[in-house]
């Protein structure tokens, strides 16, 4: 039980993509090449994986994408109104399913911290971002391990 | 937003109409989930207002794709329950008594991607009457893509969450990434096999226990009596038949009778015909 | 009859509860592990006979939870089913050791827990089977 591997994007993907499909009714597809990926102001979700492999996980998309997530997991009408320690809240949980699957599928012996979400701006670089696409919005998804948060606020 | 009560309605007399399944009260979240990809895919806000919609224009087509949405694609380990309890309970205790070369032959005439197979083994192997008997499985099914699945006994979370005991779980699994892997010990023990029911059946031999569990529902009434009669001829005297909650061979092929078990039924061929199977 | 829901998410309790609802539940909520043994002990007389709890939690977790609980001669007869996104094997073990009766792990579909709660035997009689 002392094996493990780091998480990797095919992997993150994967998850999303069950966690999206199960709970949400949405597929998650990749964001096509070449098409800009970016937005104004949003939301960042994070989540610790603490073991083996030390790091985090970053969900950030745009406000009214988060809301739409929130709506799609608490499964309410798309006009109804979520407030928004409700979007924080479903925002948050769905990258603590996401998490908690990924540390499951790595393997070794992990603990999962608790999700936090706060206002963000977009993310770091596009580059090094998993980016899927939510209903024709991107939605920005990075593996952060801890040495790459030197230097970071 | 859970679905109205209009709307569930609806969806239960349709589907009970269409397939003889029939949507208990409380399965209200099952609907819902199960229609709301079709809901979103044909621009309705909510499942209500899908299914309202639909209640009035009754589209063939849409109809049809509600009835499928709920009644196919059902792979739960130890579907139904009581099929299972009934096997560990009575049928296995029964064929304990009675077979001397201590090995029984089941045969899963539908298997689908190999939940039914396999729990019907972990099921075998709860059984205190068969410890250190032989159980020779035979699976099979018109999809090679489904054998395959089955064979290669990898299972998604999503579908080890579906009935499976906890304990079962972590007893007969292993984790593969983000997948569940069921143990070789089982894999080894199922023979994976590509079969028609609708054609004349290969040479099979005899088998203690059959279970043709919700394929018949897709068959007209002439071919699900052939099936009917074909299965007697692989079937031990003393066999065991289990078909789907929606399905009885009453009206169909009365060679065999049925014998009520906890809340559903085991078929057994009728004394007086036991002898005279081609 | 009475279920329990114990999840630091609010949009989780409201996915688990409506679930619970449509199965003939009364729901009970809390936030945490130790909201939960509160919750219970203000309801001596009339307890939950369904906890759905979820492992990682501020304040108490839920496997402290269910350990506390099983400790309690008066809270045996309360069915545990953790329902969380801790999936490795060891951790089904540990949960099922400290006195959980089922392990349902997120992500899930409302078939999968209307499905646990049947193998616990929990789902309502089917009151109007016959039309």
């Amino acid at each position: 039980m002392t094996t493990y591997s780091a998480p990797d994007q095919a992997l993150v993907h994967a998850a999303i993509e069950q966690v999206w499909g199960s709970m949400l009714f949405e597929a998650a597809d990749p964001w096509p090449t070449g098409v800009p990926a970016e937005f104004e102001t949003g939301l960042q979700a994070h989540i610790e994986i603490r073991g083996g492999w030390n790091g985090r996980l970053l969900l950030t998309c745009d406000s009214a994408v988060a809301t739409q997530i929130a709506g799609a997991l608490l499964g309410i009408g798309p006009d109804e109104p979520v407030d928004e320690p409700d979007v924080h809240d479903a925002v948050g949980e769905v990258l603590n399913v996401v998490g908690g699957s990924v540390k499951g599928a790595i393997g070794g012996s992990m603990t999962l911290g608790l999700p936090g979400v706060r206002a963000s701006a977009s993310p770091r670089s596009s580059e090094e971002s998993l980016v899927v696409s939510w209903r024709g919005n991107p939605v920005h998804v990075q593996i952060v391990p801890d040495a790459e948060l030197a230097g970071d606020s | 937003m859970s679905i109205g009560h209009d709307a569930f309605t609806f969806v239960r007399e349709l589907v009970r109409a269409e397939s003889a399944i029939v949507l208990e009260p409380g399965k209200e979240y099952l609907v819902e989930s199960r229609l709301v990809p079709l809901a979103r895919q044909s621009g309705h806000a909510s499942v209500d207002a899908f299914v309202a919609d639909l209640a009035t224009r009754r589209n063939p087509s849409t109809l049809r794709l509600v009835v499928e949405a709920l009644t196919t694609n059902e792979t739960s380990w130890f579907r139904d329950t009581d099929p299972f309890t009934t096997l560990r309970q009575s049928v296995f205790p029964a064929l304990a008594k009675t077979r001397s070369k201590r090995e029984i032959r089941v045969w899963a005439a539908a298997c689908s991607s190999g939940q039914e197979p396999y729990s019907i083994l972990m099921t075998a192997q709860d059984t205190p009457e068969l410890s250190g008997w032989k159980v020779d499985m035979l699976a099979t099914d018109l999809s090679q893509e489904m054998l395959d699945r089955a064979r290669k006994g990898e299972y998604s979370q999503l579908e080890v969450n579906r009935g499976l005991p906890a304990t079962t779980l972590v007893r007969h699994f292993e984790r593969a990434g983000l997948a569940w892997r069921i143990s070789p010990a089982l894999t080894s023990q199922v023979q994976f096999r590509e079969l028609n029911l609708v054609r004349p059946f290969p040479p099979l031999g005899k088998f203690d226990v059959v279970f043709l569990r919700n394929v018949l529902i897709y068959f007209d009434l002439a071919t699900k009596r052939d099936i009917l009669r074909r299965v007697r001829q692989v079937m031990a005297p003393d066999g065991h038949l289990f078909l789907g909650a929606a399905e009885m061979t009453m009206g169909v092929d009365d060679a065999w009778e049925r014998v009520p078990a906890g809340r559903s039924s085991v078929y057994r061929i009728r004394e007086e015909q036991r002898t005279c199977v081609p | 009859m009475r279920a329990l829901i114990v999840d630091d998410s609010r949009a989780m309790r409201r996915i688990v509860g409506r679930i619970l609802v449509d199965a003939g539940f009364e729901i009970l909520e809390a936030g945490d592990g130790q909201e939960a043994l509160d919750v219970l002990a203000a309801h001596d007389g009339d307890l939950p006979v369904l906890a759905c709890v979820d492992w990682n939690m501020p304040v108490m977790d839920g496997l402290t939870f269910i350990t506390e609980v099983r400790k309690r001669a008066a809270w045996r007869a309360i069915t545990l089913m953790m329902v969380t996104t801790e999936s490795e094997q060891d951790r089904i073990v540990r949960a099922l050791a400290a006195g959980a009766h089922e392990y349902l792990i997120k992500p899930f579909t409302g078939d999968a827990l209307v499905e646990k709660l049947d193998l616990l035997g929990l789902t309502p009689t089917t009151v109007g089977d016959l039309v």
